[in-house]
């Protein structure tokens, strides 16, 4: 059962190792069969995707924002899934949570500007180049200058409170309702 | 009789602002109220009936449900994120679930993989009869849509009598599915539901997909290629429609597909009909897949994994980690990326939908010189479902 396992995996682990020899400065390791997982320092994504996408890498599916609120960092995870390897790759990145810059790679996958302009609504991270980023997106005008985030840190009872002038039905000192 | 400017520094005298820009050109606010578009709106800068610049406008449905399941326990999720893809709600529950089993480590049973695979594919007909009775009203051909209609309500029939629901089924859980099949009786009649389509399937192509009208609609309008689908991440029947046979249940097998047996078609003009014809092959397959899992049986055996935490839902904990899982929808790649802290909560939920990539930079390029009129029909030949989108 371990050799097979083995076998299945040493695709990936080709792919691992040529992407690694390109782009010295990533980490990378196989998830499981037809998954992989690389870490980039953030001022390399651009090199990173550029030799992705040149190796196989075709398709972008979708660009993830994670906050992790203890760290005082912002994931970035780029999905990208290559048809030719018939595999899927997360490229991990981190960001400082109060200074969340980083460059697109709008002009590696012209798709990423969508992603990132819903980052950019969501995360407050900041994507230097996208010309698009402050046009409207998901977000009502009124929503968007309270600050409406998917952030940790966001008070959400307190903008329903606010929103929804619901202050009379709920207990000021609860923090938690169960559903 | 009044001319024309006359009337314009009359409604100037008044306060109205009119759009007209120029001369000929005017913006057109095209949804969110229009049939076509579905609770999404488009921007169209027009000169004349031709479309000179698109601009996508969503959000109208965004009800935050990516931030809600950060709030809810893990199985409460599950009647949540459904509500992301109406025509096909069980692809959002069998992402998360599957996502959750990766994390959880668990390997799904054979029933179980069997009734998750038959019911993803009875979602597939029954969101391409969706997407028939759709295109058949923008096309107005309305008698195919009707019929497409009534053939979806026999496949509702069979969900309601095996989840007890008829459209949002909340039925595929972590470790399994939530009841067993009803019983034979089920499976007779979805054999027979299966065969009943099938014998259909030559009305709709006599009406529809063979139809001049239909051709001279849908030729040669929203053209793309190949390097430009894949660059901005078009997947699903828009991509094989320009030759790529991406379909993630070859390249990225998942339950029972690596043993069934069906053909992914592919076709290059990458235009409507392009398009309409692969979504029209796959019908015909997907039903065809029916059949093998028909003739193959539910494998006997237990329908949900046996685990403690499974007893006790509201104590159910997932270890840390994170996965990803997608599954082939009609509409494309639908995928699931779950983030858990070792909590009863997820930590951090994203789901990809197709029409994030088709439904805002695709369509605002494709539409660019497009007649008015062939505005819905290029919209409905990407199959563009805007809650993918909002959220």
């Amino acid at each position: 059962m371990a050799e097979e396992v083995k076998a299945s995996w040493s695709k990936g682990e080709e792919i691992v190792r040529m992407l690694l020899e390109k782009a010295p400065y990533a980490e990378g390791t196989v998830r499981r069969e037809r998954r992989l997982e690389f870490k980039v320092p953030a001022d390399r994504i651009v090199d990173f995707l550029r030799t992705a996408k040149a190796n196989g890498f075709e398709l972008l599916l979708q660009i993830t924002a994670v906050d992790w609120l203890k760290e005082g960092e912002i994931e970035l995870v780029y999905q990208l899934f290559s048809i030719s390897h018939g595999t899927h790759a997360m490229v991990k990145t981190r960001l400082p949570r109060d200074e969340a810059r980083i460059s697109t790679v709008m002009d590696i996958y012209p798709v990423a500007e969508t992603y990132e302009r819903d980052a950019h609504e969501f995360f407050k991270v900041t994507f230097e180049g996208n010309p698009k980023l402050e046009m409207p997106w998901i977000l009502e005008d009124e929503d968007r200058e309270v600050g409406v985030s998917h952030r940790k840190d966001f008070d959400m009872l307190g903008y329903v409170k606010r929103k929804y002038k619901l202050l009379d039905r709920f207990d000021e000192d609860k923090e938690n309702y169960v559903i | 009789m009044v001319t024309q400017e006359e009337l314009i520094r009359e409604a100037r005298e008044n306060g109205m602002e009119l759009l007209p820009l120029e001369k000929d050109t005017y913006e057109l606010f095209f949804g969110p109220q229009h049939m076509a578009t579905e609770n999404y709106s488009l921007i169209l800068k027009m000169d004349g009936h031709r479309v000179v610049k698109a601009i996508a406008n969503p959000g109208f449905l965004h009800r935050g449900f990516e931030k809600l399941a950060e709030y809810r326990p893990w199985h409460t999720n599950i009647a949540l994120l459904l509500r992301i893809c109406v025509p096909e709600p069980d692809v959002p529950e069998a992402i998360y679930s599957m996502a959750v089993d990766e994390l959880m480590g668990w390997e799904v049973p054979e029933r179980a993989q069997w009734i998750r695979t038959t019911v993803l594919e009875m979602a597939r007909v029954s969101a391409y009869l969706f997407w028939m009775m759709g295109l058949s009203f923008k096309l107005g051909v309305y008698t195919a849509g009707q019929w497409a209609a009534a053939y979806r309500e026999r496949f509702m029939a069979l969900f309601e009598e095996l989840t007890g629901a008829r459209v949002y089924h909340i039925y595929t859980i972590p470790g399994g599915v939530r009841r067993d099949i009803p019983g034979d009786k089920w499976l007779r009649q979805l054999r027979d539901t299966v065969e009943y389509i099938k014998d259909k399937l030559k009305d709709f192509d006599n009406l529809v997909f063979e139809n001049y009208i239909t051709y001279r609609r849908l030729e040669g309008i929203g053209v793309m290629d190949k390097k430009f689908a894949l660059n901005e991440g078009v997947t699903g029947p828009n991509l094989r429609a320009t030759g790529v046979p991406y379909d993630v249940r070859r390249a990225d097998p998942y339950l029972l597909y690596p043993e069934l047996d069906f053909e992914v078609p592919v076709l290059k003009e990458g235009d409507a009909l392009a398009r309409a014809l692969v979504r029209r092959f796959e019908f015909e397959q997907d039903l065809y897949i029916l059949e093998q899992l028909l003739d193959m049986g539910p494998p006997s055996g237990p329908y949900k994994v046996d685990h403690p935490s499974l007893k006790a839902l509201p104590r159910f904990r997932v270890p840390a980690g994170d996965a990803f899982a997608h599954v082939e929808a009609t509409k494309g790649d639908f995928g699931a990326y779950v983030v858990s802290d070792g909590g009863n909560k997820p930590y951090r939920v994203q789901i990809r939908g197709p029409s994030i990539a088709h439904g805002i930079r695709v369509i605002e390029q494709l539409l660019v010189g497009a007649r008015l009129a062939d505005v819905p029909v290029i919209l409905m030949s990407l199959d563009n479902c805007p809650p993918d989108i909002d959220r």
